[in-house]
């Protein structure tokens, strides 16, 4: 009744990335909570966040941190998709969805992050 | 080839997904897997509104401290605290799961639910003495 539908991928790269992207992510959201709950002065201003961007190594960790949630993420709403027999056009349009919204929010962050310039502070 | 269908094999209606899903008999590992999901589709909804609301960044230190100062209400803290509920449940269970997949957790999996919601709760706690004892 429930047979093996005509598809090469058994998801076995999708279930190991997400174990891995996801302890990845455990470790970032520490690192993410104590930066920016311990003292939020600390964290949150602008001028915390601009002493923060002077250094490309922390850029780098927050794209790394935006790259892995918004991967993370979109794959567990395709994981939840995949949970039903879709149409192969509902698939694709859903798979397009995904990737369109995810890479103009990924391109967005980006855009954030390097916005913010090296040396002197915007006004 | 048509295949036999015994009638007397219910079979998914995926019509009445919603009603199968809930006439199922719900153990822990059920209700684990039901939050995980509603967990996990909260956060990537807020990883949007995250990304949305740090935007002004672009303009500079004016246009950023006016949006933050949306957020440093009391009412938005309540809400950025039960986040953390959110990340934490997603992240515990998560952890629980990676243990089931890898560490012959099948064989203990009820008694890693347990510690999930002792250790959430506890962090959940610690986390709301951290933040409001930055406001009152």
């Amino acid at each position: 009744m429930f047979k093996y539908k005509s598809s090469k991928d058994t998801g076995a790269k999708s279930w190991i990335y997400q174990r891995i992207s996801g302890i990845a992510l455990v470790v970032f959201a520490i690192g993410h909570y104590i930066l920016m709950h311990f003292q939020p002065e600390a964290g949150k201003t602008y001028e915390a966040v601009f002493a923060r961007m002077q250094f490309s190594w922390y850029r780098i960790i927050d794209l790394t941190f935006v790259t892995l949630a918004l991967y993370h993420g979109l794959n567990g709403i395709w994981g939840i998709f995949r949970d039903y027999d879709l149409k192969s056009g509902t698939k694709i349009t859903i798979i397009s969805a995904l990737l369109i919204f995810g890479l103009a929010f990924l391109f967005w962050a980006y855009y954030i992050v390097f916005s913010i310039p090296y040396g002197k502070p915007m006004p | 080839m048509a295949e036999k269908i015994n009638p007397k094999i219910k079979t998914f209606d995926q019509k009445e997904w919603v009603k199968t899903n809930l006439s199922y008999k719900k153990d822990s590992g059920s209700w684990a897997w039901i939050l995980h999901r509603i967990s996990g589709v909260a956060l990537i909804a807020y990883l949007f509104l995250h990304i949305w609301s740090i935007s002004p960044l672009v303009q500079g230190k004016a246009a950023f401290e006016q949006k933050m100062a949306t957020y440093s209400s009391t009412l938005f803290s309540f809400v950025e605290w039960f986040l953390f509920a959110f990340v934490l449940f997603h992240a515990l269970n998560g952890v629980r799961i990676i243990i089931v997949d890898w560490a012959d957790g099948a064989k203990y999996h009820k008694q890693l639910y347990l510690y999930t919601w002792v250790i959430g709760i506890l962090l959940f706690l610690a986390m709301g003495l951290i933040m409001f004892s930055h406001i009152f």
